[in-house]
Order: structure tokens, then sequence, then C-alpha cells
């Protein structure tokens, strides 16, 4: 438990502000694509 | 799923480059992020979570799609420094475009839905209706305004996967490779920039402060 803590705490180290940034764009990017065009096939039965 | 398809391709196409290049990869400097972010909650909400499009009436569906795009054009004009910004502007501008001048929602011609689903399904939905839950709306070619614009493109027999596209579509899929792809050159020059300067502060550094 307690390595599992330590290890959980040197992974949240290595994440840097650069890398959420990064996480962050890549999200807008993809929502920007989804919210900008026709993502779906069409329905699969009547509404 | 065409224009995710395009965004990946771009990305995996600009690490490939930037590793045969044995440069950094760089990640589009994307301002104003949570724009997007904010654009798509009306999409989210009236598109794609099932238990809230049922909800939503048709008309607030419209008016959430127009705003949701009104916001990612803002988006577009403040990053518009990114080279491939400018495709992707355009493509959603014309999808706004034809979206805006008919109700709300896209045109999509009765032809082109029946290569989307079975005749039974689509005899379901009058003319006029929103199709599904999606963005699209059922019109006859000839009462489409601007349908140049409107889902009219196929993908090829072949694929697995039904759908249709429209001119903006292609532009904003162009528009998301080129963005990704341009990222390497974009870094270099940024790094042959910073060379450059580093290097003017070294010479200087070195000048004796007597001359």
């Amino acid at each position: 438990m307690k390595t599992n803590l330590a290890r959980l705490f040197l992974f949240t180290q290595k994440i840097n502000r650069q890398h959420v940034q990064v996480a962050l764009a890549l999200l807008a990017l993809v929502l920007f694509v989804l919210g900008a065009g026709a993502p779906e096939g069409g329905p699969t039965g009547p509404r | 799923m065409i224009l995710l398809v395009a965004l990946v391709a771009g990305m995996a196409v600009s690490l490939v480059l930037a590793r045969i290049r044995k440069q950094a990869w760089g990640f589009p400097s994307l301002r104003f992020v949570w724009l997007v972010i904010i654009a798509f909650i009306p999409q989210l909400l009236t598109v794609y979570l099932p238990a809230t499009r049922r909800l939503i009436p048709d008309v607030w569906v419209s008016v959430g799609l127009l705003v949701s795009q009104i916001f990612l054009l803002i988006f577009c004009w403040l990053n518009r420094r990114l080279s491939g910004m400018w495709l992707l502007a355009l493509g959603l501008g014309l999808n706004f475009l034809v979206i805006a001048v008919n109700g709300g929602f896209m045109p999509i011609s009765p032809q082109t839905a029946g290569h989307l689903v079975s005749q039974s399904i689509l005899q379901t939905y009058p003319l006029g209706s929103r199709f599904g839950f999606g963005k699209d709306v059922l019109l006859l070619a000839e009462n489409t305004r601007l349908g140049w614009l409107s889902d009219r493109f196929l993908l090829p027999d072949g694929f697995p996967y039904r759908v249709a596209f429209s001119l903006g579509d292609i532009l904003v899929s162009l528009g998301a490779f080129w963005l990704m792809v341009s990222q390497g050159k974009q870094l270099r020059s940024l790094l042959e920039r910073k060379e450059k300067v580093d290097e003017q502060c070294k010479q200087k550094r070195s000048t004796p402060l007597y001359l």
C-alpha cells in the first residue's frame, strides 16, 4: 500500500504543466472537430 | 468520425516526420481552449448524450448548434495565427452558413439518407424533420438552400462505416490534418530562432565591456 502510494506520488510529480496543456489542447481539438462536423452515420431507428 | 480520423492521421504523420528529422514533437499551441469546451456543451446535451437529447425540443437544438458554432468560429479567430486554422475556420464557416440558412440544421436529402439507414427507418422520418438525434434535417434537394454545402457526400461502398458529409467537413478534416502536420515545422523555426538569439547573447557577453 505504502509503495503504491509512493509510486502514485512519483507519477504525479512527473506530470508537469506542459503535459496538462497538451492533454487540454488535444481534448480541444477533438471537441472542435466533433462540434464542427458531422460525426454520425444516421439514426438506428425511429425517434 | 472521418474528422477524428483526419486528426489522428495528422498527429501520426507529424510524429513520424519529427522522428525522421530527429526533432522534438510539438503540439499546436492553442489559446482559449476553454472556449471550445464551452462551445461543445450545447452539442453534448442535444446531440451526444442519450439521456438529455430526448428531452430537448428541436428548436432549442438548432439554437444550441448555431451558438456552439459561433463560439467555435470565435476560437478560430483567436487562434488564426496557427497554420491550418484558416482552413478549419473556412470549413466550419461553410457548415455554419448552410445550417443557418436551413433552419438551424444541416440538410440531408432522402436520397443520401437512404444510403445511411434502411428504407423502413427512413420512412418514419417525414420531410423537414430532424434526422434522428443528429445535426441533420431531412430536406428535398430542391427545397434546400445552398445545397452544394449540405451533407451530400458518402464514403465509397467498401467502407464499413456509413456517413454523409459536407464540403465544410472535408475542409475541416484537411485543416485538422494540416494543423497537426505543420506543428513540426513551426517548432523547428522556433528552435532555430531560439538558437540565433542564444548565439547573439553569447556574442554580446563575450564582447569586452570597454569596447
